[in-house]
């Protein structure tokens, strides 16, 4: 197995922080930490090239040094790219992670590194990455690198990786299925006796929580604003134009309302899985409140409504996905000048 | 209450000219059951089918899979509200014809997530291996509807007749001595009795307001559910028929089968015996349909649990889809601030397989949770060598069915507490 390395100036023998601005080198075989990792592999593995560069160059000059390693790892014919360890040294961390993710996603050859929990570098490349959970300190290094040696192992052979705690590596954040020898009933049980009982027990997910979102300014003015109505009701004109998915939607759209008074149910249809859409059939006003608003610009509580409404199907849907739903919504909100938004949900 | 299950081992099936159990092979005249059913006109015609375990067969999509189970005399009705009066289910001796059920087809699925093929009984394979339903001997039910029966009128078709079937089958026994009986120990919530021991309940939804039930779609004691408020239910109430699933289950389903073996309260009652808990009832609860409507079902469930049972903990399930895991949770949350610990069991919600994506909740106190899997189970499957469907073109939809998913086969996932499919996070 051929191996590239990477390490920073510190790990790689060329100084300490006076030397963080040098650029990128290129050393043949094996240096420091990378002697250990050729040792663990034991026969058949060898450390062909280590590549070297200052941790302030590396986050300065992050491009280009990714073009460069990328190069120099295709030029070894590497079949496995490994960085680090890198503890918690920050611009080491963040540096080897986007070089491990680009050379796993831009040439197919495995890489792992290493790094403590709290480097910056988990945060941004831990979903796409096995990282190994290093600690702070350097004196764990011959396990840290046992534990790399033995996930690179098996991810040069496409061999099924094993959990975070089997493995050592940090969570990635994702999830899979896998049987398992107790029902549901009997690990739900299990649980809440543990539970009742004070004793320790591992949930199957762990609670997630979320950055509260701030309380946005108040409209000053709402008889001078421009409204906009958007729905995740699935409300669609007859035909569905826009394709809009019933479940797990990837697609919003947006649809005129500029001459109408009120919706009329024989001009539209509900492509959402998830509610009796029966009522708002008979009367999309009931989801999109357009009747309600039109009266309310009339009497001249609201400025102007906004001559379209938006709607996509808010069922089942991924949060990765209802994001960047979300993010192209609000640029059309902003494109269209609009102050303020009435969102209704089923 | 005090249940006794007086069980019946069935190894074969064999069609013959009468129906009675000769050592632990099931003769069956299907003639008279065929006619049985055909009572009801929303049916023009009805076959059957036997399966064995382990056949190489797939067959669906399924409507509903359900134990054959007669009470015996003097004891309470048979799937009380649909089949007899609405009285307590639970009451004196049940036969069992235990190693078997019946398994009524749909004449298409049902529709929503699961595409096409709805729900299958696959007895054979990779997929097989993770549901209960595999290892028993099945006599399949395939209805074909009178011409106009369709909707809710052909649903309640199916259902009652499903039952029907599986009463008739085991009231053949009713009259033999039984192989082994179990009698459930005395689950109460009024004396200590079990000092030291933690006083669980177990809430369950049985039906979710996401859709609105069908004027006579029987889910408890022959109700529809519609109006119905948290109800407390001795356990054996819901192993002995007061309780059947909806028409739609979705999201891992739930079958009838599963009530009458209720993974949760069997587990519960297990321990019970164990003496490792003290098992003090369940409570019967439904998803709302909107906010107020949650809110009054969630306080509900939990009052009941909190001042009729004064419980110390108690196991939550929901039913249905995606909303209800709001009601699940919320009235976890209640009984958290009362003090009462629990554990829920959710869906697997999570379509890109992250974890960010996994809960539809997030209340810090709910941290013990068993999450199915499901959504990225899936087996390349060999064709059938036998495809039982209620209509050619689903038949031929389901032999050339090449790639199954966890969701798409019964037993696999489920809500009530069967499956062995979990999600772990890496």
């Amino acid at each position: 197995m051929r191996i590239v390395h990477y390490l920073n100036q510190f790990f790689g023998g060329i100084g300490g922080e006076e030397q963080a601005g040098s650029p990128l080198q290129e050393v043949e075989g094996a240096v420091g930490p990378g002697r250990l990792l050729e040792q663990t592999f034991g026969e058949g593995a060898a450390v062909v090239k280590t590549l070297v560069c200052g941790d302030n160059h590396a986050v300065e000059h992050q491009e280009e040094l990714t073009a460069a390693v990328l190069e120099h790892v295709r030029g070894a014919e590497a079949d496995l790219f490994v960085a680090g360890p890198c503890f918690d040294a920050g611009r080491y961390g963040m540096a080897a992670g986007a070089l491990c993710s680009a050379v796993q996603t831009e040439l197919g050859i495995p890489a792992v590194t290493a790094m403590h929990e709290e480097n910056p570098g988990v945060d941004l490349h831990r979903e796409g990455l096995y990282i190994v959970n290093s600690g702070k300190n350097a004196a764990r290094m011959k396990e840290v690198v046992g534990r790399m040696a033995g996930l690179a192992r098996k991810l040069a052979a496409g061999e099924a990786v094993g959990l975070p705690e089997e493995e050592g590596y940090l969570t990635r954040g994702l999830i899979r299925d896998r049987f398992v020898g107790k029902s549901s009933a009997e690990r739900l049980v299990d649980m809440v006796l543990a539970k009742v009982q004070e004793q320790p027990f591992d949930t199957e997910m762990p609670v997630t929580s979320f950055q509260p979102v701030a309380k946005p300014r108040g409209v000053d003015d709402i008889s001078k604003a421009k409204v906009m109505l958007i729905t995740d009701g699935g409300l669609v004109p007859k035909g569905n134009p826009d394709n809009i998915e019933g479940m797990a939607a990837t697609r919003w759209g947006a649809y005129d309302i500029s001459g109408d008074d009120d919706l009329a149910g024989e001009d539209y249809e509900i492509s959402h899985g998830g509610y009796d859409p029966r009522f708002v059939q008979a009367d999309p006003d009931r989801l999109v409140p357009l009747d309600a608003l039109r009266q309310l610009e009339k009497e001249g509580a609201v400025g102007e409504i906004h001559g379209e409404f938006l709607s996509t199907s808010g069922l089942s849907n991924p949060l990765s996905n209802t994001r960047r739903l979300g993010r192209e919504m609000a640029e059309k909100v902003k494109r269209e000048g609009v102050d303020a938004v009435i969102l209704t949900s089923t | 209450m005090n249940l006794t299950l007086a069980y019946h081992p069935v190894e074969a099936l064999r069609f013959d000219a009468s129906t009675r159990l000769d050592g632990t092979t099931l003769d069956i005249d299907v003639d008279d059951l065929r006619g049985l059913l055909l009572e009801d006109e929303a049916f023009e015609d009805i076959a059957f089918e036997f399966v064995a375990p382990d056949e190489d067969c797939r067959a669906g999509p399924v409507f509903d899979i359900i134990e054959p189970r007669a009470k015996a005399a003097s004891s309470s009705p048979d799937f009380p509200g649909i089949l007899g009066p609405p009285l307590t289910a639970g009451m004196g001796t049940t036969h069992v014809l235990s190693g078997m059920a019946v398994t009524v087809l749909d004449e298409h699925a049902a529709g929503g997530s699961r595409g096409s093929i709805g729900r299958v009984l696959e007895m054979t394979g990779p997929a097989a291996e993770g549901s209960c339903y595999s290892k028993l001997h099945h006599l399949v039910v395939i209805p074909r509807m009178a011409p106009g029966r369709d909707g809710p009128a052909a649903q309640r078709a199916k259902r009652v007749a499903g039952l029907k079937a599986a009463v008739h089958l085991a009231r053949a026994v009713a009259s033999d001595a039984p192989g082994e009986s179990r009698t459930f120990e005395p689950v109460d919530p009024g004396p200590p009795g079990r000092p030291g021991l933690p006083r669980v309940a177990y809430v369950g939804q049985i039906f979710s307001r996401q859709r609105r039930a069908e004027l006579d779609e029987p889910v408890l004691y022959g109700h529809n559910t519609t109006g119905m408020l948290p109800v407390l239910l001795h356990p054996d109430e819901w192993l002995d028929g007061g309780v059947v699933t909806s028409y739609y289950t979705s999201m891992g389903g739930a079958e009838t089968y599963l009530y009458q073996n209720h993974p949760i309260i069997t587990e519960l009652y297990r321990r019970h015996h164990a003496g490792e808990l003290n098992f003090v009832g369940t409570v019967a609860s439904i998803a709302g349909s909107d906010n107020t409507d949650r809110d009054r079902n969630c306080h509900a469930a939990a009052a009941l649990v909190q001042w009729a049972l004064k419980a110390d903990a108690a196991v939550l399930t929901k039913y249905g889809g995606g909303v209800p895991h709001a009601d699940l949770a919320e009235t976890a949350r209640l009984l958290e601030t009362a003090g009462i610990r629990t554990s829920v069991m959710v869906s697997d919600v999570s379509r890109d397989r992250r974890v960010e994506s996994a809960l539809l909740f997030n209340f810090p106190e709910l941290n013990a949770i068993v999450y199915g899997g499901g959504n990225d189970t899936r087996w390349q499957v060999p064709p059938a060598g036998r495809v039982i469907a209620a209509t050619p073109a689903v038949g031929e939809l389901l032999a050339g069915v090449r790639e199954l998913g966890a969701m798409n086969v019964a037993g696999v996932t489920n809500q009530q507490g069967a499956s062995r499919l979990r999600a772990v996070v890496y």
